[in-house]
């Protein structure tokens, strides 16, 4: 009976790509490994002062900073930006400036202790 | 009609000049154009109203909607004579077909594709087609609905126009097409993240972008403008135009019988 009702109030929905998590997940990978094939060449093409191992970290990071998202909606939409973003990569359209924005290499940690924050002027 | 038709060749039988000929007829013109006037105008506004437009494109609402029940949820006229078909979003493709296709429609030409963000409605975006027929000199409006997960079939297999529109969109707001040729950013630069036109995104955004002389490159990082929180009123505070104050409903229903 309580399975019923819950049942019923699940609401049915349209699938973006996949149809169950099984999907989704097989997606992600493939996302992956293509990113992952990719990198000792985008070194090489957009001139990076980083290394492949770097690179290789980085996009680690970049897929583990999703790793709680269960949403098999959500985590089609996000393969699909991925892959827009790859397909961007491959054929040039980005420039060094894009790729190197990955590692924010310029960002300034915010002041957390006192004299740094009044040293910096904010409160 | 014919009165007056008998009333002429009456004139011309008696062989009266010509001049009595011309003058008859240009009273019964003047008598007929005045009969078919509109009521007297009580609120002169620069956009005029046609009685006549206005019952056509009702009409023509109401059959649209007779012939497509499933997915045609309302109909309506807003600002006097604009048409607006609002529809589920499962029927863009069947709506827009018949609408390019049929013989009494023929909107075969896509003007712009819009999209709309409320973030209080459980659906919180609004796709808006505008379509344009040159054979009826006639345009409509087609309006559906989504969220941010739910994908739109994308319209290009109908109209070609739509493949830049649904970028655009897309990029602007994050709205998913599906079966979209080339589905990629249109405005944003590269590697931008989030969508412009959402109601929660930041005015400011939530990065600058400038050139470093250090790195010799273009540097992003991130940009917090602390503001204090202000509530805009946007109403003004007096009446620019008393005499008009009960303003016009600008939408308003057509009615259409649905068996339900």
């Amino acid at each position: 009976m309580a399975q019923q009702t819950v049942r019923q109030t699940i609401k049915q929905v349209k699938p973006i790509l996949s149809l169950d998590k099984e999907e989704a997940r097989k997606r992600v990978v493939s996302l992956y490994k293509a990113w992952f094939r990719q990198l000792p060449y985008i070194v090489k093409q957009y001139d990076m002062p980083k290394s492949v191992e770097q690179l290789r970290d980085r996009l680690r990071e970049e897929f583990n900073k999703h790793q709680d998202i269960k949403d098999v909606r959500i985590v089609d939409m996000l393969v699909i930006k991925g892959q827009m973003e790859l397909m961007e990569t491959v054929n040039m359209w980005k420039q060094k400036g894009h790729m190197m924005a990955y590692f924010k290499d310029t960002w300034e940690p915010k002041p957390k202790d006192f004299l740094s924050k009044f040293l910096s002027g904010k409160d | 009609m014919a009165s007056i038709l008998r009333q002429i060749t009456k004139t011309l039988r008696t062989s009266s000049n010509r001049n009595v000929v011309a003058c008859n007829f240009a009273r019964f013109q003047s008598t007929e154009t005045s009969s078919a006037q509109a009521p007297v105008e009580t609120r002169p506004t620069v956009r005029k109203s046609d009685p006549m437009q206005r019952t056509q494109l009702k009409d023509f609402g109401k059959y649209v909607a007779d012939c497509l029940p499933k997915f045609i949820q309302k109909v309506q006229l807003t600002a006097g004579n604009e048409l607006e078909l609002l529809i589920a979003p499962e029927g863009v493709l069947p709506v827009l077909q018949f609408l390019k296709d049929h013989h009494n429609c023929q909107f075969e030409n896509l003007a712009d594709i819009a999209g709309m963000d409320v973030p209080s409605r459980p659906n919180r975006f609004e796709v808006i087609y505008n379509i344009l027929s040159l054979r009826f000199n006639s345009r409509i409006r087609v309006k559906t609905y989504t969220d941010e997960l739910t994908p739109i079939e994308s319209c290009n297999n109908i109209y070609k126009a739509a493949n830049w529109y649904e970028r655009e969109i897309w990029d602007m707001y994050g709205v998913f097409f599906a079966n979209h040729p080339d589905l990629r950013r249109i405005l944003t630069d590269y590697g931008f993240e989030g969508h412009p036109f959402r109601k929660d995104f930041p005015l400011s955004g939530y990065v600058e972008v400038r050139y470093d002389d250090e790195k010799k490159r273009v540097v992003v990082e991130p940009l917090e403008l602390a503001q204090e929180f202000r509530k805009f009123e946007l109403a003004a505070p007096w009446e620019q135009f008393p005499k008009f104050r009960p303003a016009l409903a600008s939408v308003e229903e057509v009615k259409t019988d649905k068996k339900e």
